[in-house]
């Protein structure tokens, strides 16, 4: 076989975001690689401007689905430290529980994730079960699954009763024993091992000079933790390790996240132990003086940086975000050199990229030999309509129907 | 040799005498520069080569009316940060690439390019990022003058 | 007119593709169960199926249409013409000769094929490299597959199935003998289905969909069909071969035995599914030829000098 050009994405099974890779395969093996980005740019560090700082932080959270909690957080941090504001023990003690919870989300999403890309489904359907225990307690605590909307400027929006500190305590036992599971598969299971061992090498100098952060510089025995290098919230009083590892792979990078859980379930008992009694918010004051903060924080990906200038008005004058996957594919290209095929995705997903989703028009095109015009929405759907009336089968009564209905419970 | 603050300050100070009093510690591990836009070579490549500072965080780009400020994030692995700022002016948008010392910036640098329009120079071709392919010249979105909208007009006149 | 309902009704095609769909669905719903997921209900094949029939087909402009929509009849031709040669539930097949196993083992290949030529005259690249992977994961498993069927029948000293199910009523003792064949011969049939850890031709996280990326409506449900009559007749095959007891009872309990017989290999394909991840198509050729072939070959060594010993 030739070389042949494969694009993944920007729309692919395997990338549930748009981005991307055009790959150039000799056989099985990838010759070169080109990166498109920027599919989802949604302009949010433009809209941040024209909005007041509460208004902007709820946008800001909705920078991306999983990490939502550490966007938020990493940008009111900046505004916080902007207006001078001291926040109550009890307020950075949930925060940080948030944090930690959102953290083993994102882990066992990512785990179950690097399962189906390596073809590895039971895996999935296992790290998606116990997903769903965390799920319940973000549910819990602060009324939403995902986009938490726990964080205000000045503390948090809502008080953890003891009773559900207790539950917290106590579903952290199950994570153990499951994590352990987990971490016993991954070391015994034979194809997994042999899919995800000496895939999408990085080393320890690659990632130090492509930036790579988060698990994945972790992976490659970068010891690289905001937790640990520039302490926020509690952490500098908390007790934990940074996880690293020698093996530079897909699987050491498995194992970097398997233990971080580990980690996170330690943390999480620290901090239900040690919840002290008090305020959970200080008042914030409507204008934040003029000044400007950098912010960091360790997002379960990776380091989420904020900048933020404030111009002494309700509005932020600049808000700049890097979110974590940004830095990582520079790596990725890196990692993908001289791999197969196969090997792309679970590469890709090995630095559990985060591209965000966006809108975009689908540009499909009529193609009668030559004669290309583009196919709207509307015409696609009419289209649709006119083919199963053809063939016999007619919604549009139903339609009506479920309309009238709607409308008349709508009253 | 561990780093503190104040060694940082002393020892850039020392170095480039101009910066005296243009260095501000804003709490412990934030640092803040102003350089010189003649002198920006020879300090990032001091704090990168000389002082420890491996990590570009990220590359901040503002319009500051009258002029351009770009930021320069640059962190070392034990957690101090380095916010080296250096000024473009508006009417010659033209600076240069970091590539070198971070091939891992030349994206941040993109963005400049994109929604400041800055002209980057040394920056290696590549695919834009991040508006869209036919996203129309001459539209920098964060920019303080630019409305939103202002692009959609230009494609439809164009189409 | 016997012939022509044996082939078009029972045991042909209609009854091979109401057991393949029992035999997705037994599988699905096995399968969902061990990923504590809930699983499909019992008619979900069948809906699925006819779903996809009612469906709208798209066949790619740069495609090469007669090709493109030959390939999926032609794969449930072959799948189920095999069937007709295997004995399932009396010790005669419907059609039988001297050497049918051959026959069986190679219209068994043909299914393969159309999916390498349908999805390679669809001109898709997902579409293509995933025709480049089955033929490729062809080469590796057909060999092992060749070597662990063929083993009993060595011992048998015959090419026939009825001779090799009247050998083993008069000595079932020595079925015991080709459990390695059996092993063999299920890992190479979860290559030939395409199933965990094999599903390398069709693996979704890479190529989409594989050599059935472009394919849509009538055509799809017809190959789904085809992967599903190829199981049954996989299974079958097995059965047969491994498990070649029971069939001179009479012909209720016999037909019972063969369903369970065929859903005991069904189960077993789907519990191997659970368990592993997905290979990368070298490593998939490496095991086969490193261990699978080797292991055909101990069989073989075996039944030879079971031969020797036993039967001189």
């Amino acid at each position: 076989m030739s070389k042949v050009t494969i694009p993944i994405g920007p729309q692919h099974p395997a990338l549930k975001e748009p981005a991307r890779f055009c790959l150039t395969l000799n056989g099985e093996k990838i010759y070169e690689i080109d990166l498109r980005l920027g599919y989802n740019h949604r302009g949010i560090e433009k809209a941040c401007e024209e909005r007041t700082y509460i208004q902007a932080m709820y946008l800001v959270e909705r920078v991306c689905g999983i990490c939502s909690h550490s966007h938020s957080t990493a940008f009111i941090q900046a505004v916080e430290e902007i207006a001078g504001l001291q926040l109550p023990r009890r307020g950075l003690y949930i925060r940080t529980l948030i944090a930690e919870l959102e953290r083993i989300h994102s882990h066992l999403l990512w785990l179950g994730v690097a399962g189906h890309e390596v073809g590895f489904d039971t895996l999935l359907m296992y790290a998606w079960r116990d997903r769903e225990l965390v799920m319940d307690i973000l549910a819990d605590l602060t009324g939403n699954r995902v986009n938490y909307g726990i964080n205000t400027i000045g503390g948090v929006r809502r008080d953890v009763t003891p009773r559900q500190i207790e539950r917290v305590t106590k579903a952290m036992d199950t994570f153990e024993e499951r994590t352990k599971y987990y971490v016993q598969v991954a070391t015994e299971e034979s194809t997994l091992i042999a899919r995800l061992s000496n895939v999408g090498k990085l080393c320890y100098d690659d990632a130090m000079r492509l930036g790579a952060i988060g698990p994945t510089a972790r992976a490659c025995g970068l010891e690289r933790d905001a937790r640990k290098a520039d302490p926020y919230g509690l952490y500098g009083e908390l007790d934990f390790k940074v996880i690293t590892d020698k093996h530079s792979d897909v699987y050491g990078r498995a194992v970097v996240r398997l233990l971080e859980l580990m980690e996170s379930y330690r943390i999480i008992r620290q901090l239900c132990k040690g919840m002290p009694e008090g305020p959970i918010a200080v008042k914030a004051p409507r204008k934040i003086p003029a000044g400007e903060a950098l912010s960091r924080y360790e997002a379960p990906r990776g380091e989420d940086v904020h900048y933020v200038r404030g111009n002494g008005t309700d509005k932020p004058e600049r808000v700049k975000i890097r979110a974590p996957t940004l830095a990582n594919l520079q790596a990725v290209a890196k990692m993908l050199e001289d791999n197969y095929l196969a090997d792309t995705t679970i590469v890709i997903a090995a630095i559990d990229p985060c591209f965000s989703c966006t809108d975009r028009a689908v540009l499909l095109k009529k193609s009668r030999r030559r004669n290309e015009e583009p196919v709207l929405w509307n015409s696609l759907r009419d289209y649709g309509i006119a083919w199963h009336r053809k063939q016999g089968l007619d919604f549009g009564d139903m339609n009506r129907r479920f309309g009238r209905m709607m409308e008349r419970s709508s009253r | 040799m561990m780093w503190t603050e104040e060694k940082i300050q002393q020892e850039l100070t020392g170095k480039f005498a101009f910066l005296d009093g243009k260095i501000k510690l804003q709490r412990p591990r934030r640092l803040w520069v102003d350089a010189p836009a003649e002198h920006f070579d020879a300090i990032f490549s001091h704090l990168v080569r000389q002082m420890d500072f491996p990590v570009l965080l990220t590359i901040t780009g503002l319009d500051e009316t009258s002029q351009f400020c770009v930021i320069y994030h640059l962190a070392q692995l034990e957690g101090i940060v380095c916010n080296l700022k250096v000024v473009v002016p508006k009417d010659n948008p033209t600076w240069k690439s970091v590539g070198t010392f971070f091939p891992g910036g030349i994206i941040y640098e993109r963005e400049l390019v994109d929604l400041l329009g800055l002209k980057i120079e040394g920056l290696p071709p590549g695919n834009r990022y991040p508006l869209p392919d036919d996203w129309p010249d001459g539209q920098f979105p964060l920019r303080k003058d630019w409305k939103r909208g202002g692009e959609a007009a230009i494609k439809e006149k164009a189409s | 007119m016997t012939a022509l309902i044996g082939i078009l009704v029972f045991p042909g095609v209609f009854f091979l593709s109401l057991f393949g769909l029992v035999c997705e669905f037994v599988d699905r719903k096995l399968h969902a169960r061990l990923q504590h997921r809930v699983g499909p209900p019992w008619f979900q094949p069948l809906a699925d199926f006819i779903k996809l029939v009612s469906k709208e087909t798209i066949i790619p402009e740069e495609a090469d249409r007669t090709m493109f929509r030959l390939m999926p009849a032609l794969a449930v031709a072959a799948a189920a013409a095999a069937a007709l040669y295997i004995p399932m539930w009396s010790a005669k097949a419907l059609f039988s000769f001297s050497g049918d196993v051959i026959v069986v083992i190679y219209l068994l290949t043909i299914p393969t094929l159309t999916f390498f030529l349908g999805g390679w005259s669809s001109t898709s690249l997902y579409a293509m490299i995933g025709s480049v992977r089955c033929l490729t994961q062809l080469f590796a498993y057909e060999v092992p597959l060749f070597m662990g069927v063929l083993a009993p029948f060595m011992l048998a000293s015959t090419w026939n199935f009825s001779e090799l199910a009247e050998f083993y009523r008069a000595h079932p003792g020595y079925m015991i003998f080709n459990v390695i064949g059996f092993a063999v011969s299920l890992v190479a049939l979860m290559g030939k289905l395409e199933k965990v850890p094999f599903d390398i031709p069709e693996a979704e996280t890479e190529i989409v969909a594989g050599s059935f990326t472009e394919y849509s409506g009538r055509y799809l449900a017809l190959f789904r069909m085809a992967v599903d009559i190829e199981m049954v007749v996989g299974a079958s095959l097995l059965a047969a071969v491994f498990l070649p007891f029971g069939l001179g009872l009479p012909a209720g309990v016999a037909f019972a035995l063969y369903v369970i017989k065929v859903l005991f290999v069904v189960v077993l394909l789907s519990i191997l599914r659970t368990l592993f991840a997905r290979l990368r198509i070298d490593q998939m050729v490496d095991f086969c030829w490193k261990y699978l072939a080797p292991a055909s070959l101990v069989q073989l060594l075996i039944n030879l000098a079971v031969k020797g010993a036993l039967l001189s």
